[in-house]
């Protein structure tokens, strides 16, 4: 389309970027759904990742004509936070705990990271011992003050403090996640007198019972905290020279985003928003297309992630971690499942063919990149097999070679003791069966474990290998049908540019679930909705009606003398008729959903002991947790133009199954809705190249997704696409 | 291996993956705490061999890949003959299932998996259920001295028949139990698992083949074996002797013994177990049936492990080892014997093969790591109506040891489990307890070029008005983590009652201490052990501990040769000339600590090699006693706390003489049966 078309709209783009190692990505994002979205690829520049933000937006509005006024928001996923954590290139922080637990870093939770690996070392405690003080302050269970300091203490704690060579201080008391107010008051008063040094108190930062994990989550947020101010501060004054003032908003680990204020005050959510914000684009897709139930497949150079979505939103988990250590804020639960495109092919001493787990990654990456690389990879091995186009690869942006990929599968193929034709090429197919079974094994054993079955699941893959790897991948793993979207090499930046604004709240207190602890609950959810309100509202967020603003509310439970909590969701508008029986209920339901059994109490079988009969199993309530969304687009992607029946731009060779095929290759820009056409194929397109195996069929949507399911799936047939 | 090098790996992760999934699907049915969170479970594919040959990589108990089902297998044949579909197995009987089952609480279950009416390969789960009836709930104590106390043995049965539930052996195991309703849910859901696996085995077969399965089985276990042996092989040839000990037999008795002589020869490793002591009163026993099992081997496959970490998990791993142990003693106890909590003695057996590895492989194997795992536990009346709370409080570990190039993990051991700690702030919000203190403990660690791990220290207060303290497992309060190539022994465990009003008392071993309010429990766990001569630890990094503050500026001085003063900015800095002073002279760590080498001033290898080659000879049920009765005649001589107390030369000489005598006479009676033994068994110790 022209880009005059686009300059005629009502001034309400939204860009998304993603900034990753080697690429950053943009997409302009029209919600009015009239024009499709734009995409753009710019070299990411390590040394200052602003530079590349601030070039690609110019070039973005220049190639579009679009005035600065034209961008209504810029949303921003960043993994500055996250690489400073993984690299340890963080602030030094300081660390003030209650007396008695200066070794809460050092101790963690006491786990190795091998059972049988006795040289596999601990993560070092990103603080280290010297920097941890200690202050006669804490609470006891009922948040009850049972040791506080006088103005003398914290006097000299707060000199001690001073005298520590830190930039930044996190205090934690014991049981302060009863009382993160005074503990917030105790860090101030620190604060005053320790000069320069801000003190960051954990409760405030996160109060939930758990205080190691709780002390994280206030470190991890100090540690990352002036590096993210440094590259905002850059980046708005170069977004600001390009005469943008939209807003800038900056995605968040639960699929989210937040106001750029709110990111620098709390660093510690954004840390895992790049895989999040892929999610929430690929289930957003699967809601227009109807598909509820997908699981989502981020194939990218070192390795591959997989993210699981039931019930057309993502899934959360509070228990992840970074580096070894743990976090406990809410992000959208992402697994990786091992092989990338830059995984090394190799032969072990006893003459067994392996793939990864060292991977060639982007540097010097696959021999076909032609940039050093020696030792062949997955990516080789789509080379070798007729998948990838030597000639045509990334938009025709680069040439493989092939010459000396052929030799490496080849002397592969010779450790193998395999010989005579096409040895190379079937160690290289030998190879993709072995990632193929690996992926698929880790793929099943995320859907054993919550009691899923594959074949009620769609794969929806992206990043640059997704889509190639795709149906290899559903159909080892038992899953029927594929979705590719229209720019998967881009996904993660549509899904900023895409993304609610969206926080988490959490309150823990610990009670045995009966009425006045229901009655307790449900004070604390209006306190925190109120606070959540607040919090949209300083956002900037007006709503235009009340549609637009969702409110999450969820409890952590467990029968007395469980160890972990099950998280149980309510309905928001329903809370006020929330009472202990209703809650209990809840929690038996949810209880039953996951583990099968529901735990209603002892019941005695008749043995004289008579007191015990029918005692109901005490339910606890640990944590209260609330999510806010504000939704900021009603995004809807653009329909497609029906397709007139696609011919095949040309035929290649195709190594699959043990044979050589000849494959259709289609290119994707010439796709249209409801076009159809069997495997063995190949669809190309700039960022990814899709592989139909022999067997399946793939189907073009209305809204311009691939769709791929098995021969035998009658239903498929029959489907039209859906406007 | 027969099949082609693609196929073989293919298979390998599907079949592994196939286990991981029956582990996630037991997990996830499971009705206990001991299955859904302290994951004391595993499922795995066993080969008709009765070897494991698809085993989960890191889910549930990964030690047990070392167990073998054939005795099982045989035992079932021999009651039933042949098995049908559908049939499953159970036993928890570590005597009837041949050491598959190692203590009662673990039900075993067994399903032959059937394909075009042959047995084609069997799915086999375990898990700790909550209470198998016995002398205490949950069945286990270490006072227990005969299985018969332990609880309810189950022979290998059929608890399903033809795929429908056996219920008389169901109505049995109800019977049995202080808590049927969660046996019984987690027993059908580990059903379930091997039910998914044979489901998925299934299909496996429609893919690949039966002919791939059978060879499969075979191939992945070989590819195992030659890999683990190839490991073994780097390893230098040659007999390596180590011995070490527990303090006693679970808090009462003498040290017992736990002695090693390991042959490294052609890619195979021998375990000698003689000269290890007589099985014990107490239910630390650990039923080997004298075979490489599991609990006797995982300091081999940890290494085969840590130096090929791709290795493939199987039952071929076990291949290349051989043992001996002998029948009766400790490491291969008559069936009689309890077993309860033969982890603490495995603790003490991956001690000593870590020390007589360390002998062929200096620089791959630490030094001793803290060796005891100290679950603290406190029984106090419950807050809401009658009965008790009864609440882990703190799982305790120590360090583990230095090692060329490493200094050891501060405040962590996963050399046999790997637990991980309570919340400060769960504990106190479930229990009366405050936490006084959690943490590190100061110069515990045994110095060296690279020091062992620090232990940890944990002080807790009673809140409520009275309650019991339990700290079973405690170990190592005697005998120290030991250091290794010139590096010292580590700090021994320490546990101490502060009472208002009276001076702190250590109070050595506890089961069931009975605690008032306001009291506070005081727990110190091991350091531990060094690795290399202290005097050669840079001192930067003398002065980077002393700064961390877990060396003492004392400990710099005397341990490590290193002077440590204040700077002019009153920052702690090394005085270089001071410490080129100090470390002139090298004096020699103690690497066992000074309690084993007053121990071994009397009770010499040689000693106690010469006893056991007596005791052997007695009938089994003689030898505790004999065994008791020499070394008392010794310990007569010697203070009541030896060795944590020294003696002088004299008193050593003197209890070493009549060691001597009390074994020749011992002797003596072997020769002519029918002397009598009464002279011995009256000497007592002195108390």
């Amino acid at each position: 389309m022209a880009p005059s078309d686009m300059a005629q709209n009502d001034n309400n783009f939204r860009v998304g970027i993603d900034v990753g190692g080697t690429f950053t990505d943009f997409v302009l994002f029209d919600p009015s759904g009239r024009q499709a979205p734009i995409f753009h690829k710019e070299p990411s520049t390590p040394a200052d990742p602003a530079q590349a933000v601030g070039n690609g937006l110019a070039r973005l509005i220049a190639e579009q004509a679009l005035p600065p006024s034209a961008i209504a928001a810029i949303q921003h996923g960043t993994t500055i936070g996250l690489n400073a954590i993984i690299q340890r290139r963080g602030a030094r922080v300081g660390l003030i705990v209650s007396e008695g637990f200066r070794d809460i870093l050092e101790i963690g939770r006491a786990r190795m990271p091998s059972s049988f690996d006795f040289h596999a070392t601990r993560e070092t405690p990103l603080i280290p011992r010297e920097n941890v003080l200690e202050i006669g302050a804490r609470f006891d269970r009922d948040g009850a003050i049972t040791r506080w300091p006088d103005a003398a203490e914290i006097e000299r704690v707060a000199a001690d403090l001073a005298a520590l060579d830190v930039d930044a201080a996190v205090l934690m008391l014991i049981n302060g996640y009863l009382q993160p107010e005074q503990e917030t008051e105790l860090a101030a008063a620190l604060a005053r007198h320790g000069s320069t040094i801000s003190v960051l108190s954990a409760a405030q930062t996160w109060p939930e019972i758990r205080e190691y994990e709780r002390t994280m989550a206030a470190v991890l947020n100090a540690y990352i905290q002036p590096l993210m101010d440094r590259y905002f501060a850059r980046l708005t004054e170069l977004i600001g020279e390009l005469g943008i003032d939209a807003p800038l908003l900056v995605t968040t680990s639960n699929g989210g985003s937040m106001s750029l204020a709110t990111a620098l005050a709390r660093p510690i959510d954004t840390v895992l928003s790049g895989p999040a914000s892929g999610v929430v684009a690929a289930i957003r897709l699967g809601n227009e297309a109807d598909v509820s139930r997908l699981v989502t497949f981020d194939m990218g150079g070192t390795s591959s992630d997989i993210a699981v979505s039931q019930a057309r939103a993502p899934e959360m988990v509070t228990r992840t971690e970074i580096g070894g250590m743990p976090l406990v804020v809410p992000v959208v639960g992402v697994s990786a499942i091992g092989a990338g495109g830059g995984s090394k092919v190799w032969v072990d001493e006893l003459g067994v063919l392996k793939v990864g787990p060292e991977s060639a990654g982007a540097d010097p990456g696959p021999i076909a990149y032609g940039r050093g690389g020696t030792e062949p990879t997955v990516t080789d091995c789509y080379l070798t097999l007729g998948v990838l186009d030597a000639e045509v690869f990334a938009g025709g942006t680069m040439t493989l070679d092939t010459r000396d990929v052929s030799q490496a599968l080849e002397a592969v193929a010779a450790r193998l003791a395999m010989s005579g034709e096409d040895a190379g090429v079937r160690a290289a197919a030998g190879a993709l069966e072995i990632a193929t079974a690996q992926m698929a094994a880790e793929l099943r054993k995320g859907l054993a474990q919550r009691g899923l079955d594959p074949a009620d699941f769609t794969l929806v893959p992206f990043g640059g290998a997704g889509p190639t790897h795709a149906n290899w991948l559903a159909a080892e793993a038992g899953l029927p049908r594929v979705m590719v979207p229209l720019q998967p090499g881009t996904f993660c930046a549509l899904g900023a540019a895409t993304a609610d604004l969206r926080r988490d709240f959490v309150r823990s207190l610990r009670v045995t679930l009966d009425d006045e602890a229901a009655g307790e609950i449900t004070n604390r959810w209006a306190t925190m909705i109120d606070e959540a309100r607040d919090w949209l509202a300083d956002q900037g967020f007006e709503s235009a009606d009340g549609d637009d603003v969702q409110l999450l509310p969820a409890l952590d439970m467990r029968y007395a003398g469980q160890a972990y909590e099950l998280n149980v969701a309510f309905a928001a508008d329903r809370l006020a008729e929330l009472d202990a029986a209703t809650l209990r209920e809840a929690f038996h339901r949810e209880h039953e959903l996951h583990y099968g059994f529901r735990d209603e109490g002892f019941r005695d079988e008749g043995f004289g002991n008579d007191e015990g009969r029918d005692q109901p199993t005490p339910i606890e309530v640990s944590t209260i947790r609330l999510a806010v969304v504000g939704r900021l687009v009603d995004a809807t992607s653009p329909s497609r133009f029906a397709g007139e029946g696609v011919t095949p731009r040309t035929h290649r060779r195709l190594f699959l199954h043990g044979e050589w095929h000849e494959a259709a290759i289609y290119a994707r820009a010439e796709l249209g809705a409801n076009d159809r056409f069997a495997g063995p194929a190949i669809v190309e397109q700039d960022d990814t190249t899709v592989v139909i195996l022999p067997g399946w069929h793939a189907r073009v949507d209305a809204l311009g997704n691939l769709h791929l399911a098995a021969d035998a799936d009658e239903s498929f047939a029959d489907e039209e696409p859906r406007a | 291996m027969k099949l082609d090098p693609i196929t073989l790996e293919i298979l390998g992760n599907k079949l592994t993956a196939i286990a991981e999934e029956m582990c996630l699907t037991l997990q996830r049915t499971g009705r206990t705490l001991y299955v859904k969170e302290t994951a004391d479970f595993c499922c795995a594919l066993v080969g008709l061999d009765g070897r494991f040959f698809a085993y989960p990589r890191a889910l549930g108990v990964s030690g047990f890949v070392g167990l073998d089902c054939t005795a099982t297998l045989a035992a079932a044949r021999e009651r039933y003959g042949d098995l049908e579909p559908g049939d499953v197995i159970l036993t928890n009987d570590p005597a009837r299932s041949g050491g598959l089952a190692t203590h009662l609480p673990d039900l075993h279950i067994l399903e032959p998996f059937f394909h075009d009416g042959e047995i084609v390969a069997y799915g086999w789960g375990f898990l700790h259920a909550s209470d198998v009836g016995g002398k205490v709930p949950s069945s286990i104590s270490p006072t227990n001295h005969e299985i018969y106390q332990e609880g309810l043995q189950i022979p290998p049965v059929k608890i399903m028949r033809a795929g429908e539930l056996n219920e008389d052996v169901a109505a049995l195991l109800r019977a049995n139990s202080r808590t049927p309703e969660a046996n019984m849910g987690d027993l059908r859901a580990m059903i379930g698992a091997v039910g998914t696996g044979r489901e998925r085995l299934r299909q496996t077969i429609a893919q690949h083949g039966v002919a791939a399965l059978l060879d499969v089985q075979r191939d992945l276990v070989e590819y195992a074996a030659r890999r683990g042996s190839a490991v073994l092989a780097k390893v230098p040839e040659g007999t390596y002797r180590f011995s070490d000990f527990l303090d006693d037999e679970a808090g009462s008795g003498a040290p017992v013994r736990i002695a090693l002589a390991v042959t490294l020869a052609d890619g195979r490793i021998h375990l000698d177990f003689t000269g290890s002591d007589p099985q014990v009163a107490a239910a630390i026993n650990i039923p080997s049936h004298g075979r490489p099992h599991a609990w006797l081997t995982l300091r081999v496959l940890a290494l085969m492990v840590t130096l090929d970490p791709g290795i493939p998990i199987n039952g071929g791993l076990l291949a290349p080892i051989d043992v001996t142990a002998p029948k009766g003693s400790l490491v291969n106890p008559l069936p009689n014997a309890a077993v309860g909590v033969r982890h603490a003695a495995a603790v003490r057996v991956n001690d000593a093969l870590n020390g007589v590895l360390g002998q062929a492989l200096p620089e791959t194997m630490p030094a001793a790591s803290g060796g005891t795992i100290i679950p603290v536990v406190i029984a106090e009346p419950a807050r809401h109506g009658g009965g008790q709370n009864v609440q882990v409080v703190e799982p305790m570990v120590g360090g583990t040891g230095g090692r060329a190039g490493f200094d050891g993990a501060d405040g962590r051991d996963s050399s046999i489990s790997n637990l991980s700690n309570n919340p400060v702030e769960t504990v106190e919000a479930e229990t009366e307890l405050e936490i006084v203190r959690y943490g590190l403990r100061e110069d515990s660690a045994g110095p060296g070029q690279w020091r062992g791990g620090s232990g940890q220290m944990l002080r807790f207060r009673i809140r409520g008005a009275q309650g019991h303290v339990l700290a079973r497992g405690m170990e190592r309060l005697t005998f120290r983590p030991w250091g290794s190539q010139g590096g010292g022994a580590g700090e021994p465990a320490r546990l101490e009652l502060h009472r208002a009003g009276e001076a702190p008392r250590s109070l050595g071993k506890i089961d069931m201490l009975a605690v008032a309010e306001n009291d506070e429990i005081a727990l110190y766990t091991p350091g531990g052990g060094g690795w290399g001569h202290p005097f050669d630890r840079e001192p930067e990094a003398v002065l980077a501990d002393v700064r961390r503050g877990l060396v003492s500026r004392d400990a710099a001085r005397r341990d490590y040769g290193v002077a440590v003063i204040a700077d002019a900015s009153g920052r702690a800095s090394v005085d270089d000339a001071e410490t080129e002073a100090l470390r002139r002279d090298r004096p020699t760590p103690s690497a066992l600590g000074t309690e084993r080498e007053r121990w071994d001033a009397v009770f010499s290898p040689a000693r106690l090699d010469r006893l056991h080659h007596a005791l052997f000879a007695l009938p089994a049920v003689q030898r505790r006693t004999s065994r008791q009765a020499v070394l008392d005649a010794a310990l007569a001589e010697l203070p009541s706390a030896f060795p944590r107390e020294g003696a002088i030369d004299d008193a050593l000489a003197h209890a070493a003489s009549r060691f001597d005598a009390a074994l020749i006479s011992l002797e003596a009676t072997l020769a002519n049966p029918a002397a009598d033994l009464g002279d011995l068994s009256t000497s007592t110790r002195s108390s």
